[in-house]
């Protein structure tokens, strides 16, 4: 997700070869929800949350932290194992 | 007298690393772990709007937030 429009996105992804969708938030009201708006460059700071089946954050990474997904990817096992132990 | 030089050299380097740190501070969130994420509505690339609330029950979901597109990430 960033706060680029549909279009720029679209052809973002075009040109990197994404499969998946990208989000827009081109109001910027997601950015500021989540706390990582930048009201002076005007975009969202890098970020990643990890958010369980229950709508609850399990984990987040910021800033330059976020390049690297692999506690991300972490979290995200974690979670999985968690639906695993208890189905 | 060289050997001084590149002593005030290394001292003026280590004190602009620390400068330029400081003068980007990792950005912080309101939110922690544990708490409630705020829900969303947005349009994608694929025409399509997803809403984070409609994953509730079903899917761990991940929010990657990129700066900007035609950036390095």
């Amino acid at each position: 997700m960033s706060v680029d429009s549909v279009p720029a996105n679209r052809e973002f992804a075009k040109q990197i070869g994404i499969t998946f969708p990208l989000l827009s938030d081109f109001k910027r009201t997601v950015v500021k929800d989540y706390g990582v708006f930048n009201e002076e460059q005007g975009f969202g700071n890098r970020a990643t949350f990890v958010i369980d089946k229950e709508g609850i954050i399990r984990h987040i990474d910021e800033g330059n932290v976020a390049i690297d997904p692999t506690t991300a990817v972490e979290a995200c096992n974690a979670l999985t194992h968690k639906k695993a132990a208890t189905p | 007298m060289y050997k001084r030089v590149l002593i005030c050299l290394a001292i003026v380097a280590i004190v602009s690393g620390v400068t330029l740190a400081q003068q980007t501070p990792p950005p912080k969130t309101h939110l922690k772990v544990g708490d409630p994420a705020p829900d969303f509505t947005l349009r994608a690339t694929d025409g399509k709007t997803y809403k984070l609330s409609d994953f509730k029950g079903k899917k761990n979901v991940v929010l990657a937030i990129y700066v900007l597109a035609f950036t390095g990430g």
